[in-house]
């Protein structure tokens, strides 16, 4: 019987991955990038952009290993440390994407304000097409039941405006991945507060509108 | 963040087995690992050290750092310093909970390990409950993190980040001209302004 599991990564991968950039990435940094994309978003009070690519490529490989697992006999021990393994991933993955649709699902009014923002602009967007749809469905149907249960006491305009945003001020933890100059404090107030700088590695607490871009480009990640 | 998930994410680090069997190369997704032959050590991950241990297919091998002459000169160190020390694993503390707890045979001396690593834990964290009491006290808007790891983070997750959430509307209610000049009016004054809803004491 086979019992050697082999995968070729890098064709699997290159492919994936953004054509564009023609990065290309090692499972075990794919991996890496993931469990980055699960923390950053778990503690960015903010949806951010999706990482569909990733996704998808972990997804390949887990299929590619579940379909090599069916010819394992079931006793072999392998075949319980692959099965752990996938199961690890499939945890990773599904809790990254359930992070997601909580936060449209709790702030879909301004997501999807914000998203059809960066469709009039064409820049890149942060829903996948999958989530967006779900954001509108849910949009849709919270509108018609609080039609519904509330014509009688609320007049539509009043709860239009009063849709959960998220807090861009909230406190988070971040390690730094590179030397960055010149960050911003967030103090409160809109003028300009004072600079801090980070060097690599270094780990600090601040309010997440003063490091948001500097999560999404990946020079920080959150802890 | 659930401390689960802290564990989840310190169970990717290496640990040194010696297997009791014979094994080709395990191709494993995040990369290969073995071959192994019994009584020679081999390095796995160490969700996958405790599965293989749990069949008893292995002894663990403890960290170098796990030892207890090495433990105390850490807990001297960190008695000693006024700022957090430079901890020998990012994941010190679930490697320790997880080996301790299923591999304590393993381990010579596991009991005054287990003694020493707490004791580091609690040094560290009246450390930590004083820098916070010094940074709440002070209304930092900011403050480095250096050394810290990420259970002992998370351990401070979510009061402190919550508590400088607060500090942080205070002072934005205090400075911006034109609102009630103290933060704790703001949940007054919002139902005030939108008397047929009063729950919204939401971030507006």
């Amino acid at each position: 019987m086979n019992i050697d599991i082999d995968i070729n990564f890098s064709d699997n991968l290159e492919a994936s991955v953004d054509e564009d950039d023609e990065i290309q990435l090692t499972p075990a940094e794919a991996i890496a990038l993931m469990e980055e994309a699960w923390i950053n978003e778990k503690f960015a009070p903010e949806i951010l952009p999706h990482k569909l690519e990733l996704v998808e490529c972990l997804l390949g490989q887990i299929s590619y290993m579940e379909d090599n697992l069916r010819s394992l006999n079931s006793t072999d021990f392998k075949k319980i440390i692959h099965q752990l393994e996938v199961d690890r991933l499939r945890f990773l993955i599904s809790s990254y994407l359930r992070t997601r649709l909580e936060k449209i699902e709790t702030y879909v009014m301004p997501i999807l304000d914000e998203e059809n923002e960066r469709i009039q602009q064409g820049v890149e967007l942060y829903l996948t097409k999958q989530e967006l749809k779900f954001a509108k469905d849910f949009a849709e149907d919270l509108q018609h039941h609080f039609d519904n249960i509330t014509t009688t006491r609320l007049p539509r305009e009043e709860w239009n405006q009063e849709c959960v945003k998220p807090n861009i001020h909230s406190f988070v933890f971040l390690k730094s991945k590179e030397e960055v100059e010149g960050i911003v404090i967030d103090d409160g107030n809109d003028e300009d507060g004072d600079l801090v700088d980070l060097n690599r590695g270094s780990q600090m607490i601040i309010s997440y509108k003063s490091v948001a871009n500097l999560v999404k480009n990946g020079d920080v990640h959150l802890i | 963040m659930d401390p689960d998930e802290v564990e989840f994410l310190g169970e990717k680090q290496y640990v040194t087995i010696i297997p009791t069997f014979n094994s080709g190369v395990i191709h494993l997704i995040s990369g290969d690992v073995g071959p192994f032959r019994a009584s020679l050590p081999v390095r796995t991950p160490l969700w996958m050290a405790i599965n293989l241990k749990q069949q008893q297919k292995c002894k663990i091998q403890q960290p170098d750092w796990m030892d207890v002459e090495r433990l105390e000169s850490i807990r001297e160190d960190e008695k000693l310093s006024r700022t957090f020390t430079k901890m020998p694993n990012e994941h010190y503390m679930v490697i320790a909970k997880l080996l301790l707890g299923c591999a304590s045979d393993d381990i010579p001396r596991a009991d005054e390990i287990r003694t020493i690593i707490k004791d580091i834990w609690d040094i560290r964290m009246s450390k930590i409950r004083s820098s916070v009491d010094a940074l709440v006290k002070n209304a930092g808007s900011y403050a480095a993190v250096d050394n810290l790891t990420v259970m002992e983070i998370n351990s401070i997750r979510p009061i402190l980040p919550h508590a400088l959430d607060q500090l942080h509307r205070i002072k934005a209610s205090r400075k911006r001209p034109g609102t009630q000049s103290l933060g704790t009016t703001t949940f007054v004054s919002s139902s005030n302004n939108r008397s047929s809803f009063p729950s919204t004491s939401f971030i507006s």
